[in-house]
């Protein structure tokens, strides 16, 4: 399709060889704003796995047109907090693909990487232990990390999760300000319909073992969320 | 006093165990950081175990040939040294498999390995008519036998993997923090992980063949551990534990020599006990 930076051609995906979700079809546009939506276990971290290159497709093909570079964005719950590592110091690991084995990153690549700090709000984090830092303080950190990736695409799995609301509101809020600013495409697996609603503009929908693929406006009426709903607690 | 000046002179009869000593003790802390990281203590524990039954399968296999063992000690090393390195290897790259997959009891297995290895250490030992013959010595790590050849090499091997590790550093880092990061930036992660496995059990045969499993252990870890609790970033994760190992080696030589100590257990009985006293203060001072 035209404009689309990720193409899904009959992709099925899942592991060890055995399908979780397949005949999934779908563009993903350049510069939009993508949520990806649905209950625990339907294959959403499954699939961003595999968009990412960690996990093998089971059938069918990913576009990525042309090579794009993806700025990934884990949940910081998963860190181990025995790493002393300071947030500049995981901010910086964003650079590594650049920077090849036996070489380090240049003085204007620690400048690059104090931007991004600045540019996520997490100057103040630079120097702090990361461990030690509060969920929404350590996802800013890491979405700086994945700034200074250059990345063409930013994919976020649940960065709200173990997050206290406001720091929610405020983490959403930026990441719809840098998806402006940077004209970046977004990638955002979440739980959290009304944050969906508000900043993203498509949807892709796991339930049963299928995908709805559409924009926010088509998929959020009363007719359509009552369908699936219905589906997901059949 | 006089025994430091003893020590420090160049013509110290027991001058090489002092350079291996100190040597094995900056080194070994700085693949121990990355066991510690990894929560692969056990692991630390098992692996210089597995490295001495190495030796000791390696030292019987002439006599299980027929053949009369070499008379030459630094082919008898050399033997020891291939042992040591096939059994460090062929155990952590299986273990580290296992660890990936990420099923079953991992320290299930590891004490499994270490007891195995243990028992199988003393088996072919005690079926070996030569093992009183210096092999003993060789399993223990005893210190105070270590010649200029046996110096040249330790010291070398240490070196290449401290260049190694110093060169790749960022590597083994992304790695061992954030593989699904390291993948997403084209990073081989598997070739990575068999890399530092490599120096890992590179560093542990050379350990075990200078100083023993037992003490190879403590300077694998207790370092480390120490280390861990004052680091505030890599940097000094690294430093602050190959300093601890290094200077404790130094101290412990030079105590065990002035009170008529074993070298070995002298230097992990003194590296408990700087950790103990590491945590007291961090406790104390650090709240």
């Amino acid at each position: 399709m035209p404009g689309s930076i990720i193409s899904l051609e009959s992709l099925a995906i899942g592991y060890d060889g055995q399908a979780v979700l397949s005949g999934i079809s779908l563009a993903i546009a350049r510069g939009s704003f993508t949520a990806i939506l649905g209950a625990n276990g339907t294959g959403k971290s499954t699939l961003l796995k595999t968009l990412l290159g960690l996990q093998p497709v089971v059938s069918g093909q990913i576009k990525i047109l042309p090579p794009a570079t993806f700025g990934y964005v884990p949940q910081a719950i998963q860190f181990d907090p025995l790493y002393p590592l300071t947030g500049f110091d995981v901010a910086l690991m964003g650079t590594f693909g650049r920077v090849g084995p036996g070489r380090f990153p240049s003085r204007a690549e620690n400048d690059f990487v104090r931007e991004c700090l600045q540019a996520t709000a997490a100057s103040e984090f630079a120097r702090k232990k990361f461990s030690q830092l509060s969920g929404g303080q350590k996802q800013r950190v890491l979405i700086a990390r994945a700034l200074a990736t250059k990345p063409d695409v930013l994919v976020l799995d649940e960065p709200t999760a173990g997050v206290d609301v406001a720091a929610t509101h405020a983490l959403l809020e930026f990441i719809s300000q840098i998806h402006e600013e940077r004209k970046l495409t977004v990638l955002l697996v979440t739980h959290d319909l009304p944050l969906v609603k508000k900043h993203a503009q498509q949807i892709i929908w796991l339930h049963n073992g299928g995908v709805l693929h559409g924009s926010v406006a088509e998929l959020f009426t009363p007719q359509r969320l009552a369908e699936i709903f219905e589906m997901e607690v059949g | 006093m006089e025994s430091l000046k003893q020590i420090l002179s160049p013509e110290f009869l027991l001058r090489n165990s002092v350079y291996t000593s100190v040597l094995i003790g900056f080194a070994c802390p700085l693949v121990g950081v990355f066991l510690v990281l990894r929560r692969l203590v056990f692991m630390g524990v098992a692996l210089p175990q597995i490295s001495s039954t190495g030796v000791a399968v390696a030292l019987s296999v002439p006599m299980w040939l027929g053949a009369n063992p070499a008379h030459a000690e630094h082919s008898e090393h050399l033997l020891a040294f291939a042992g040591a390195m096939v059994f460090s290897l062929v155990a952590i790259l299986l273990l580290a498999f296992f660890e990936r997959r990420e099923r079953g009891l991992p320290e299930g297995r590891l004490g499994t390995v270490y007891v195995v290895a243990s028992a199988l250490s003393i088996l072919l030992l005690s079926k070996n008519r030569y093992a009183e013959v210096g092999w003993l010595d060789l399993l223990k790590g005893e210190i105070i036998t270590i010649d200029n050849y046996d110096l040249i090499i330790t010291a070398t091997t240490l070196a290449v993997v401290l260049a190694m590790l110093a060169l790749f550093s960022k590597e083994f880092l992304l790695v061992s923090f954030d593989r699904a990061m390291a993948a997403t930036l084209g990073k081989k992660v598997l070739l990575w992980d068999v890399v530092i496995y490599l120096l890992i059990g590179v560093t542990v045969s050379i350990a075990v063949l200078s100083v023993g499993p037992l003490i190879a252990f403590g300077f694998l870890l207790i370092p480390a551990l120490t280390a861990h609790l004052f680091a505030r970033n890599m940097k000094q994760f690294f430093v602050l534990s190959s300093l601890i190992g290094g200077v404790t080696a130094f101290l412990g030589f030079w105590f065990a020599y002035e009170q008529d100590w074993p070298i070995g257990p002298t230097e992990v009985v003194l590296l408990g006990l700087v950790y103990a006293l590491g945590f007291v203060m961090k406790k104390i001072f650090m709240r």
